[in-house]
């Protein structure tokens, strides 16, 4: 049964459409990466699911039922962190804790010492004086306080220092080891492909690509570059099987190959090869690929490799 | 356990521990003041001050019964500042506790908690009111206690009916307050609509028998509050069942807003 599932889902603010035509599907005890530019509508579907939103139209169901139908026994299922978590008073980090418990009838109060000790929180800090660091773990422990069945998590994270990033990684994973379904959005793929199972890539409120994280990095393709002993014509390579965003800088050749390399190999054997190389591209220039839409083809010497 | 039966008002009460006892203190201060030095003041001096005001003032103030003890307390306490402060803090309150946190998005893990709005709006409801009541008590009991030890002519059944009226009188704006900030999710808009209607109010009780309208005693809560004396006659259970109707509507409106619309947005 999909855990969580969505189709057509739209949603406006006033004239401004920020979900259109959103089809999810989130498997039971999977993983699932919801990734996509700020401003994509990551967090205007997360707040549908929990019924802060209601539908433009289209349809949302958690378990098998609306967000809405559902009500707070299904929101007894889910744990969920916001996006931007705001709190604030005088109140110390425990006793936030020690209520968010009870709003879910005390579930979830006997593990916020384990949990806050292993993210190093201390719980004795007034809410107010915590850094947003602090914020964040805070928003961690109670998502995952109560052993939920569903983890929704926007942005998760943001926020924490990469020891802690990895601390987070960790609990996702033993939640799903636990049976939980977790679906976690994130602008950076790379900081979610490690512990992601099938991603959806979301760019202007509607779903482009929904795939494992393993195919979705052999569909990244190569970057290569040909070194010739002298000038050749860029026509020769432009229009091959596979091959695109071809661009030359004297007698090298740059382009972005994607499948079966043996047409280019065939083109470039005409001339002499000085050197070669061919290298596999991050997930995160996939991402930037989707980021920049098919209107908008930068030259690849923009694209950034730092080696996520 | 409140913190398991109703755990939205029980982190409430438990956040407004602090200002509540401030704005008690402020109360306890002002109530104090005003009552302890009415013994002081002659009736002598307080009629010649009384005859040199202009009668429109006179009447806006309710001070032609100044020169007794209920006259001059409704005229201060319960008719002028106590209605004052406590609206400011209710309103200011009201508009906080449900559109203000949701603006800043203190809300969200409540909302997204297993509680339906209902419950959080109703929860939050209560959390006003009894903020209100502990206040309005503190008014009724400095009044009490100074009225007993100044030996003043003012039977504590009657400081009961009027802190009742007071106290449905600022339920009413506080909520109402609460209300339009619940429906619409602005907690400016809830301030500019429970602060208009509750200045509207007052003025409309205030320049009526000077400009003898009928209608604005009719339609002012203020109206309903003062017009029967409470601190000299006692309880009237019409008038007072008049100033219920507010909250009760206004909840009623609130939950019906907070239920449909988007949140946090
Ligand atoms: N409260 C709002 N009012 C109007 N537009 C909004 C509001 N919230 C989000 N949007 C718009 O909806 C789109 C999706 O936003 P959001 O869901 O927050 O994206 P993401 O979480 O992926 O960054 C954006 O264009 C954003 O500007
Ligand atoms: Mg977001």
């Amino acid at each position: 049964m999909a855990v969580i599932r969505t189709e057509g889902l739209v949603k406006d603010y006033g004239k401004v459409r920020a979900l259109a035509g959103v089809d999810l599907d989130v498997a039971e005890g999977e993983i699932f990466g919801f990734v996509g530019p700020n401003g994509a509508g990551k967090t205007t579907t997360i707040r549908v699911l929990l019924d802060l939103l209601r539908p433009t139209a289209g349809r949302a169901e958690v378990f098998g039922v609306t967000p809405v139908q559902g009500g707070p026994s299904l929101r007894a299922r889910i744990g969920y962190l916001p996006g931007e978590l705001a709190m604030s008073g005088r109140r110390t980090a425990g006793d936030l804790l020690r209520h968010l418990a009870s709003l879910r009838g005390g579930a979830g109060g006997n593990r916020i010492g384990a949990l806050s000790e292993r993210f190093g929180l201390d719980l004795n800090r007034p809410i107010r004086s915590l850094s947003k660091g602090n914020k964040q773990k805070v928003g961690v422990v109670q998502a995952f306080m109560h052993g939920p069945e569903l983890l929704i998590l926007d942005e998760p994270t943001s926020g924490l220092d990469p020891l802690l990033q990895r601390e987070c990684l960790d609990l996702m994973r033993e939640a799903r080891d636990g049976g939980a379904t977790v679906f976690m959005s994130s602008h950076v793929l790379g900081e979610i492909e490690d512990v992601a199972g099938r991603v959806a890539i979301i760019r202007d409120g509607v779903i482009v690509d929904v795939d494992d994280v393993g195919a979705l990095r052999s569909r990244a393709g190569q970057v290569v570059e040909l070194r010739f002993s002298g000038r050749v014509d860029i026509d020769e390579f432009r229009n091959l099987p596979g091959v695109r965003d071809v661009t030359l800088d004297g007698s090298t050749m740059r382009c972005m190959l994607h499948g079966e390399p043996d047409a280019l190999l065939k083109a470039a054997a005409r001339h002499r090869v000085l050197a070669w190389s061919a290298h596999e591209r991050e997930l995160e220039d996939l991402f930037i690929d989707f980021y920049r839409g098919p209107s908008d083809r930068r030259q690849p010497e923009e694209v950034t490799f730092d080696g996520r | 356990m409140a913190a398991e039966t109703v755990p939205v008002l029980a982190g409430v009460m438990r956040e407004q521990r602090r200002p509540l006892v401030l704005w008690g203190l402020a109360l306890t201060a002002v109530s104090t003041l005003y009552i302890a030095i009415y013994p002081t003041m002659g009736i002598d001096e307080m009629a010649s001050m009384v005859d040199n005001l202009p009668e429109a003032l006179i009447n806006a103030l309710n001070y032609d019964e100044i020169g007794t003890a209920a006259g001059y307390i409704s005229s201060t306490v319960y008719g002028l500042l106590g209605p004052a402060l406590l609206l400011i803090f209710a309103i200011a309150t009201g508009t906080r506790l449900v559109a203000g946190q949701e603006e800043d998005g203190t809300l969200e893990l409540e909302l997204t908690a297993p509680v339906s709005r209902t419950r959080v709006l109703l929860e939050r409801v209560a959390a006003l009111w009894c903020n209100v009541a502990v206040l309005v008590a503190v008014v009724a009991v400095v009044t009490i206690v100074l009225a007993a030890v100044l030996d003043l002519d003012v039977t504590v059944g009657n400081v009961l009916a009027a802190s009742t009226g007071l106290l449905l009188l600022v339920l009413g704006f506080g909520t109402v307050g609460l209300a339009a900030g619940a429906i619409t999710g602005r907690r400016a808009i809830g301030l500019g609509v429970a602060a208009g209607l509750a200045v509207l109010a007052f003025m409309l009780n205030a320049i009526a028998p000077t400009v003898e309208a009928e209608w604005m005693t009719i339609v002012s809560p203020f109206s309903w509050f003062l017009d029967g004396r409470p601190l000299a006659t006692g309880f009237d259970l019409s008038r007072l069942a008049l100033l219920a109707t507010v909250p009760v509507l206004a909840v009623a409106a609130a939950v019906v807003g907070f239920r449909r619309r988007d949140l946090m947005v």
